[in-house]
Formats: C-alpha cells, structure tokens, sequence
C-alpha cells in the first residue's frame, strides 16, 4: 500500500513539476526560482515575519480549543507554536519562515466542525501541522480536495500505521496498552488485569493491546467499557473491584480516570492504575481524586517528560517561560522537529508542494535530530508497519512538587508483547 | 448485601442531585405551565462560580453567595426572555428556554477554562462504614442538604404569603390575579427558586469529582425523574429523583451480571425506561395531576 502511494506522489511530484514550469497551475503551484511553491507557500513574508526577506510556509492547526479534550488541545497548540518561533528567529527554513497562527481552528472536538474548519483552510496550508480526533482526522484524509495532504495526528491511534499520509509520533495506544501489562506482570506480579475504556478508537486500541497482552502472558483479563462523564463510573467502579485485577488499564479522560481511581481505591481496592496518555491533566492533583492518584496511578507515555534533561526540553523550557509546564506543551513542541526535518528536505530540493512533501514523507527512515525530545523510532514512514510502529514506553508517577506534576519512574522500555507484535491491522478492528 | 447497600447510599447522594434538579423544573412549571430546559445551564453555572468562588473564600461562603447569584441570573433571564413571552404558546416558552440554557451555558463553559475544576468541597472522596457498609460524605451531604431544602420549600410554601400566592397560582392563574396575586411576581420567584436549586445541585453533582463543561449532561437525567414523579408534584419530584438515582446506581453495579451481553454502562437507560414503566400505568406520573378535559 505504502509503494502504490509513493508511486502515486511521484507522480504527483513529476506532474506538479510539470506544470509548475509553465507559471502557476491549476493546483496553486508557481514556480519562485528554482522552487516549486504549492499551496500555502508564498515568497511573501509572514504576518509576524521576524526576516522580511524571506517567504511564508503557513501550516494548519485544527484543535480542540474550546471543547472536551482542551484540555490537550491548547498546550499541543502553544507547544507547536512555540517550536515554531524559536526556528524563525533561529533562521528559519532555507529562504523561509513557518507560519502555524493564521490558520488555527477549534474543531471543538465535533467531526461536523472539524470538517467546516478544514474546507476553511485546505487551500491555504501547505499541511496540517496538528489534527486533534481520530475521527475528524480520518473524514479529511477521505477529503477529495485533500489528496496529496500530510497531517500530523494528535492522536495516537494504531490505524495511523497504515495511512500514507499520516504522520504519526509516538507509541500507539495499542502498543501502550500492551507495555502496561507487560509491566503490571513483569513487576508486580499481576495475574489479572482489567481494562476500564471509552468506546471507538483510543479506548478500544488501548484495550486491545492489553487483552493481547494479558492473553500472551497468561493473565485473565476484565474488559469494562464505560462512558463519558465522571458521575457514569457506578458501573466501571464497581467492574473494577469484582474483577480484583492487580493492574488496571484505562483509557478514558482525566475525569474519568478521577472517578474510576477514586472510587475504587476509596472502597479498598489495592491494584495499580496504568492511564493511556489523554488520562492526564495535572489538574487532577488538585482534585479530592488525588490521594488516590497519587498512590495508585501511574501515566504510560512514549515522550521524555517536560522537566526531561535534553538540549530540545532544555530549548522548550526557555521558551514556555513563566507558562506553566504541561506535558501536551512538550509534545506539542516535539511534533515539530519532524516537520522541520520534512520542510527542510523539501527546500532543499526546490519542491514545496504536497505531492513533493508526500514524496519526501515516505522516504523518510526515522533518521530525525529532535535533540532528544523524540521517542526512539520516530519518524519512520519508509517502513511498513511494523517497522513504523514505536514500542516504548516511559512510566511517570504523579508527583506534586514537579512542574508538570508528573515525573519518571524508571527507564524507557519495550515490553515482550509489544516487541514482538506482529502489526496487520489498527488494533481497534480487533475488538 | 453490602455491594447492595453501597450501591443504594451512592443512589440516594446522586438520587438527591436529581430531586434538587427536578424540584426547580416543577416550580417553573407549577407557575407558568412551562418547562424550563434552562436548568442545566444554571446547574452548571452555579457549579463553576462555587468553582472560582470557593478559594477566595471558603467552600460554605461559596456555595451561598453562588446560590444567590445563580438565582439572581435567573430572576434576570425571566425578566429579560421570559417575561415578555407570556401570553405566547406554551410551545414558544419552551423552546426560549433551551435558547437561553445554550446561551448560559457557552458564557459558563468560558469560564470552566481548560482544565478541570474542582470545587473545593470538604468531603471528597472520604467514606464511613455504617454496618459494613461504605458510605461516601458528599453522598451523605448530599442527602441530608436535599432533606433541609425540602423541608424549608415546604414550609415555604405553607406558611408565606408568596408562597400562598405561588399555590394559587399554581391552580388557577387568572383567579389568582383577581384575588390580587402578582402573577409576574410569583414568575419571577419561581425562577430565581429553580435556578437556586439548580446552582445547589451542581455543588453536590461536582463533589467529590474534577469538573468541566459538561457537567450540565447530569441534569437531563431530571426530565425523566419529572415526568415519573408528575409534572406538578413537589413530591413526586423528590421520590423520583431518589428513585431514579438508587435504581440507576444499583443497576450499573449489577450491569455485568443482570446484562453481560451489554457493552455500555446499562445504568444510563434506567431513568428512561423506569419513565416509560410509569408512564403506562399512570400517564400524569406517579403523583401528577390526571388531566380533565370537558368535551
């Protein structure tokens, strides 16, 4: 599948080739120089130019700004821009800066909006540089008008394995749900494991790496499906206790995760909470949920944490300033270097275009500077699947005297499940 | 026993939380014959102004001035959307109310923020064993803060002249402006009534949990409870709402054993289809009004 599509953005390159040395074409390709500029470059400065010299690549956001998963959605966002910042005054990329504030939109978490927000700007960005919802991200990818079109997923679903025009970042929750247990065996000695999860993608992808997990490792294995909402956990508490699990795997929202922690720990439950990555919100250690959270939860993440000694967390620190520090602000940050490492490619041989970008994506072989703030693995679309996938998993225990409230437990690591997982479909289809 | 019994004492907290929702919807209705679909919107209010107020001043003081305030918004909203619609279908009315529950809630929600709120309550997550039996503090709170707030709109209702005028016109508006009632009066106190116990059931609703903005779902859960408790008994509210929250509660933790076959959480249909039960037998609710129509 991989190859037909290279093929297909060869020859989309070629063509826009083409037809970009006869002057602008149908598609908004024109030819500046020796580049081929597509949509949503000009030779034009950006609006907060900090060199007036040089052109303007305007990426996409779409978010959730203002809805349930905010929360997520505004720190990716800051992070994103404040990477972004740093390489204008840095430099910028060859002849141009990257603009990623004109054209950010809230989707407000709703597919229909998501939708309305991107017919708004597909003409104007070269891709999109944040699409927050599995969903959402999937319909615009379905997009005729967005054929050639690379979108960076805040999400992290095991699907993303098998888009082409996906950049995925990050263990998928799959591969998450399955080095939870793998740790909840391997280090507590668990023999049953319970999973508590949303219904659709993120909870069933991370629900299904722990049943594969639980099953190649012998432990039994409680699924609880529950729904949104943090006065709808009766149900889930009350699973979570009969199933008398010693590791538990949710994947929820931080509301939920509240709940089904407290709940269950306040009734005397002694297992170990593993939370998939959009369990998290540092505000949950001001909530009455947080003894509970405190002894009882960790949060599974392939990201080095904010306070992570590297040169890139180094950087995003300096640049949040008095921001409060928020992992998703990291992550958002990180997202960054693989499309610097993209653009950069695709100044270098003069084709800013989405069928140049697309060619340039899938030749790409993990190889990517991020000054540490990448998980091992990343940025590998040349590969199939299984090569693309990212395995590890860093545990972070609460902890209220840090800034992000969370900090390491342990090394890096890649459990034997995940390891060896054979990745054929999105592991959401095997529910 | 036990799971039974704990199951019971977390449906008699959220149970309350319904009652307290239901109380206002039947208030509004009792007055003007419409049913409010503002409410979430002041229950969400009220729940994040405690939010913001409970720091600076303590959760008590916080969930007095909230309350007040919440009930002077809505006094405001009859004034301004209300008010001027009466007379209209009753149809009309109603549906200016979900305008204005979007409306309030979108101004509320911007206040929500982007992460979750707490509200700062003293009971959290803290527990009691009564006979082996856990019981939650904020479910207790809960509780016992519905059983005083009944008791004070009962007597309310029996021993004030407003209260009088409430009742009467309750049963028959136009003799009521006869006798000399301000009818627009008893709207008006109607709704700042309604969106007090709103703001009141968002603090017990937001108890013990982080909140965000849709916290106003919960009170949907009230709509069921009026039409099963009748939509013009004060009673009926009350033992709906604690109906509803004690089979709901008791339903989702047998969910795995009564309805293995089910994927989701079953405890969220209860309050529908204990309504449509009800309904078939009694279709004014179990202590509504039977209509009379002449012909």
């Amino acid at each position: 599948m991989r190859r037909s599509v290279r093929r297909l953005g060869v020859l989309a390159a070629v063509t826009t080739l083409v037809l970009a040395g006869c002057g602008r074409d149908d598609g908004g390709s024109e030819a500046e120089g020796e580049a081929t500029l597509g949509t949503g470059v000009t030779s034009e400065p950006c609006p907060d130019a900090v060199d007036e010299s040089k052109g303007c690549i305007y990426l996409g956001i779409i978010s959730d700004l203002t809805g349930v998963f905010a929360g997520v959605g505004v720190p990716l966002t800051d992070g994103g821009q404040a990477f972004w910042k740093r390489v204008n005054e840095e430099g910028g990329i060859g002849d141009y800066e990257v603009d990623v504030t004109t054209y950010v939109k809230d989707n407000k978490y709703d597919p229909d909006t998501h939708a309305e927000v991107f017919a708004e700007i597909n003409d104007e960005v070269l891709l999109i540089a944040q699409s927050l919802g599995t969903i959402a991200t999937e319909a615009m990818l379905r997009d005729n008008d967005a054929d050639e079109l690379l979108v960076l997923p805040a999400t992290l679903g095991s699907n993303w394995l098998f888009e082409d025009r996906v950049l995925e970042i990050g263990t998928s929750y799959c591969a998450e749900g399955m080095n939870a247990v793998d740790y909840g065996v391997d280090e507590l000695g668990a023999d049953k494991v319970a999973a508590v999860h949303f219904p659709g993608d993120y909870g069933d992808d991370t629900a299904v790496g722990a049943r594969i997990a639980a099953e190649a490792r012998g432990a039994d294995f409680t699924d609880i499906t529950t729904g949104p909402g943090a006065d709808q956990q009766t149900a889930a508490v009350a699973e979570v206790l009969k199933s008398e699990a010693d590791i538990v795997v949710v994947a929820t929202g931080p509301l939920e995760l509240a709940a089904v922690v407290g709940g269950a720990v306040s009734q005397g439950f002694q297992g170990k909470f593993v939370g998939a990555i959009p369990t998290w919100n540092a505000a949950l250690l001001q909530s009455p949920a947080a003894p509970a959270i405190e002894a009882s939860y960790l949060w599974a993440s392939s990201f080095p944490g904010y306070d992570a000694d590297t040169p890139g967390h180094e950087a995003m620190r300096e640049a949040a300033g008095d921001a409060p520090a928020n992992e998703y602000f990291a992550m958002g940050w990180s997202g960054g270097y693989i499309l610097k490492a993209l653009l950069e490619e695709a100044v270098e041989s003069g084709d800013l275009t989405r069928g140049g970008l697309l060619e340039i994506a899938s030749s790409m072989s993990g190889d990517i500077e991020s000054e540490g703030m990448l998980p091992d693995g990343s940025g590998n679309y040349a590969g199939d699947p299984n090569e693309a996938a990212v395995r590890v998993t860093q545990l972070f225990t609460p902890a209220a005297d840090t800034d992000a409230g969370v900090e390491p437990m342990g090394d890096i690591f890649t459990g034997p499940t995940a390891e060896g997982h054979d990745f054929t479909e999105a592991c959401y289809l095997q529910k | 026993m036990t799971e039974l019994l704990t199951a019971v004492s977390i449906g008699a907290g959220n149970g309350s939380v319904y009652a307290l929702l239901a109380l206002g919807f039947v208030i509004i209705y009792k007055a003007m014959s419409v049913i409010s679909f503002a409410q979430p919107a002041f229950m969400l209010s009220g729940a994040v102004l405690v939010s913001h107020l409970s720091p600076r001043m303590g959760f008590v003081a916080a969930v007095v001035v909230g309350t007040i305030a919440i009930a002077v918004v809505a006094l405001v909203v009859e004034r301004v959307a209300v008010r001027p619609m009466v007379g209209k279908a009753v149809f009309v009315i109603a549906i200016i109310t979900i305008g204005i529950d979007i409306v309030v809630r979108v101004v509320a929600g911007a206040f929500v923020g982007v992460d979750p709120r707490t509200i700062g309550d003293p009971w959290g997550l803290d527990v009691t064993t009564i006979g082996g039996v856990q019981v939650q503090h904020r479910h207790i709170a809960a509780f016992v803060v519905t059983g005083l707030v009944v008791a004070l709109l009962f007597a309310f209702f029996r021993f004030t002249r407003m209260g009088l005028a409430m009742r009467a016109t309750a049963l028959d508006q136009e003799a009521a402006m006869a006798q000399g009632v301000d009818v627009g009066r008893v709207f008006a106190v109607s709704w700042a009534l309604a969106g007090a116990l709103a703001a009141i059931a968002g603090v017990f609703a937001s108890a013990g949990n982080p909140i965000d903005q849709n916290l106003w779902i919960i009170a949907l859960t009230a709509l069921p409870v009026i039409i099963l408790g009748g939509l013009d008994s004060l009673g009926g509210a009350v033992l709906g709402g604690l109906v509803i929250g004690i089979v709901q509660a008791v339903v989702s933790t047998y969910h795995s054993t009564w309805f293995p076959f089910l994927d989701t959480n079953s405890g969220a249909i209860v309050p529908y289809v204990l309504m449509l039960l009800v309904l078939l037998v009694r279709p004014q609710g179990l202590f509504g009004t039977k209509e009379v129509e002449r012909v």
